[in-house]
């Protein structure tokens, strides 16, 4: 579904991703994991192009994603960062709607009704007229990701989604992105979670210096990971 | 000297409120036009084009890096000559537009850092989500920036009620062109500048108080 060939990113003198080969298939669910400043985040934004790949290509279901609409090409893609980014001066209702509405040209009734089938699955229909202000962090980002939902995207990035997050909030961010995972949504995460991306991942992808240094089902990277240095990182992780 | 002063305004008051009036009057035009003026230029100044970013650079450097009596004193000569005199300007109005490009300069360094405040984030969600650079800016940035705005304005006004002042130098009938004339009438000096001194603070006191009520609704409203 997505194809990355070569991908190299740099920012100024500081090169950060060394040539990314990488394929995410449909239906699949695959965690980014590794040291930070390995471009594990540069990856993921890489691929709805919020950072412009130095050289390479990405294809998007068979397609060069560099000779379409950059805002075509996102709203396919969903993306739930690390500091939420809910927007503050609108209700929950609202963050929701805004861009299928401006964007998708949805009528507002339909958006509005979206928005309340979206925040019920997300247990947070009791708080659509409020600000997020009012909202605690878990309930930011559960906000951020059927914001993005709301888009029908075909796949889902999460950048850190919980690093950001008390501890106590973790579980039901999580558990939202472990059901959408479930349902059959592509989706690529990264993630210091590593409990969590036993748990939900179809792949693991470990990231050291701007490459992907190995790629396997979670039992082979936990269990019986070949390359030295994920077993120098897990060893440090996982305690 | 107190009954000086109360003899100047029950005397003279209807010429002090004139005076207010009219100071009044050119700072609204000048936040008003500076306002519009100053958003435009900070568009100009956020293109995508470097000769654009470079004329409006230049514009605001040379606007903040020069005293604005310099800058009357250029257009009430230079408007009339340039018009050929056709348009048979006032010295009133070429002051008022001195004014207005003076406030125009830094209400576009305002805005830009009031839009500049904005979590970068927030460009970067809304992007993700498909809207374009404009929808960006309408609808997620410029919000959220007036509130960082608003308050800055208010004392941009309250600068702008003080910097009339120098517009006395042309005669223009605010309060320190009054002052001048009651002066010239009378000889006194100290009585009316006290008068007019008083008139200001009430205006810029209770403007400052304005705007800080509204800065507590925006920080109450986030």
């Amino acid at each position: 579904m997505i194809k990355t060939i070569d991908m190299h990113k740099s920012f100024g003198s500081l090169h950060v991703l060394k040539g990314v080969s990488e394929h995410i298939r449909l239906h699949e669910v695959v965690s980014v994991i590794g040291p930070s400043g390995s471009g594990k985040s540069t990856f993921l934004r890489c691929l709805n192009l919020l950072e412009i790949p130095t050289s390479g290509q990405i294809f998007f279901e068979n397609e060069d994603i560099s000779k379409i609409n950059v805002d075509a090409h996102r709203q396919r893609v969903g993306m739930v960062f690390q500091q939420f980014n809910v927007f503050p001066h609108m209700t929950v209702k609202e963050n929701i709607t805004l861009a299928p509405v401006l964007v998708k040209k949805m009528a507002k009734e339909a958006a509005d009704e979206l928005a309340e089938s979206l925040l019920k699955r997300v247990g947070l229909l009791d708080k659509i007229d409020e600000h997020p202000k009012r909202l605690s962090g878990g309930q930011k980002q559960r906000l951020a990701i059927v914001r993005a939902l709301a888009m029908e995207p075909k796949v889902m990035l999460f950048d850190e989604p919980t690093s950001a997050l008390d501890p106590e909030m973790v579980g039901e961010v999580l558990s939202v992105i472990k059901d959408l995972a479930g349902s059959g949504m592509t989706t690529v995460i990264v993630t210091h979670e590593m409990g969590f991306c036993k748990e939900v991942s179809n792949r693991v992808l470990f990231m050291d210096d701007g490459v992907i240094a190995e790629s396997g089902p979670p039992e082979q990277i936990f269990g019986n990971p070949l390359n030295k240095r994920t077993q120098e990182f897990l060893s440090k992780v996982l305690y | 000297m107190i009954n000086n002063i109360l003899n100047l305004v029950s005397n003279y008051g209807v010429k002090f409120l004139q005076g207010a009036g009219y100071t009044l009057m050119f700072s609204a035009i000048t936040v008003f036009f500076g306002v519009i003026f100053g958003s435009l230029i900070c568009m100009v100044k956020r293109s995508r084009f470097i000769v654009l970013r470079f004329i409006a650079g230049v514009y605001i450097e040379v606007i903040r890096g020069t005293p604005i009596l310099l800058q009357m004193f250029f257009f009430y000569f230079f408007l009339p000559l340039m018009t050929k005199n056709t348009l048979n300007l006032s010295k009133t109005v070429s002051i008022v537009i001195a004014l207005i490009v003076n406030s125009a300069a830094y209400v576009s360094e305002i805005v830009r850092s009031g839009i500049q405040a904005v979590d970068y984030g927030q460009t970067e969600a809304a992007r993700s989500l498909g809207l374009n650079r404009r929808q960006t800016m309408m609808r997620v940035i410029l919000p959220q920036a007036v509130r960082n705005i608003l308050p800055t304005l208010g004392n941009e006004f309250i600068m702008v009620i003080k910097e009339t002042a120098l517009g006395s130098t042309f005669y223009i009938g605010e309060l320190m062109t009054v002052r001048a004339e009651l002066q010239a009438a009378l000889f006194l000096a100290i009585e009316p500048l006290v008068i007019v001194a008083a008139i200001y603070l009430v205006l810029t006191f209770s403007l400052s108080k304005g705007v800080a009520f509204i800065e507590r609704r925006m920080a109450q409203g986030d």
